[in-house]
């Protein structure tokens, strides 16, 4: 089971940073109207806010290195949290931005998951 | 309803690592037998385990500064937090930097219990 919930982790870490890399608006499918996303302190709620906010990041080409990804069951929600650290090199930057980042990713209905929370903090 | 999520984060945030700071052992009145906690990625379960991986830390002395508090309601009246800051160890002349998320459940009396815990420090 808790290889499951690692698995599960890392794969959803894969493809949400896939998405943010390469297709962001795509990123419209991982969200519902009850997601909420703290990007650097700024409160957002819903798959429309959320997505003009990360469609508008100026992160356009950046190089991202995940250094760790720990999972756990959130047992009462039936769902999953996910914590996420690495860093970000943008271009034209000197050094790397490191970041931290943690999931709530709830079940749906149709057996995969969506992100009820999504916390975003640079670490300075 | 979104200031008292930020209240009640931080003040669990305060009370917290005030515990860690000064009466390490009092933290078990934080967990219930379903809580988890990953600390620098080891995984443990249980009231028990996790307050005897806490209290044998190789410092016993520490004083967490924090600097970023981020809190969101999850489900059920649960509480997301993710926390930003610096470890700071006697002697030490750098100071660790640290992230770490709770997902807080509700209990009947009112208060809270830390069902999931995952710690990171941040190198780099």
């Amino acid at each position: 089971m808790e290889e499951q919930i690692d698995s599960v982790g890392k794969a959803f870490v894969d493809h949400y940073y896939h998405l943010f890399d390469n297709d962001r608006p795509a990123m419209s499918s991982l969200y519902q109207p009850t997601s909420m996303l703290t990007f650097e302190g700024h409160k957002l709620q819903g798959v429309e806010d959320i997505i003009t906010k990360l469609t508008q990041l100026p992160f356009d080409q950046c190089r991202r290195v995940i250094s760790t990804v720990d999972s756990q069951p959130a047992l009462v929600t039936g769902g999953i949290v996910v914590f996420v650290s690495g860093s970000l090199q943008l271009p034209g930057e000197n050094h790397p931005l490191q970041f931290s980042q943690m999931f709530h990713l709830s079940p749906t209905p149709q057996g995969n998951f969506f992100v009820l929370n999504d916390i975003f903090r640079l670490n300075y | 309803m979104e200031e008292q999520i930020d209240l009640v984060g931080k003040a669990f945030a305060d009370h917290y690592y005030h515990l860690f700071d000064n009466d390490r052992p009092a933290l078990s009145s934080l967990y219930k037998p379903s809580s988890m906690l990953i600390f620098e990625g080891h995984k443990i379960q249980g009231v028990e385990d996790i307050t005897a991986k806490l209290t044998s830390l190789p410092f016993d002395q520490c004083r967490h500064v924090i600097s970023t508090i981020d809190s969101q309601p999850s489900f059920s009246g649960g509480i997301v937090v993710f926390i930003s800051g610096s470890l700071q160890l006697p002697g030490e002349e750098h100071h660790l930097r640290f992230s770490q998320m709770f997902h807080l459940i509700p209990m009947l009396e009112g208060n809270f219990y830390v069902q999931n815990d995952i710690f990171r420090l941040n190198y780099g």
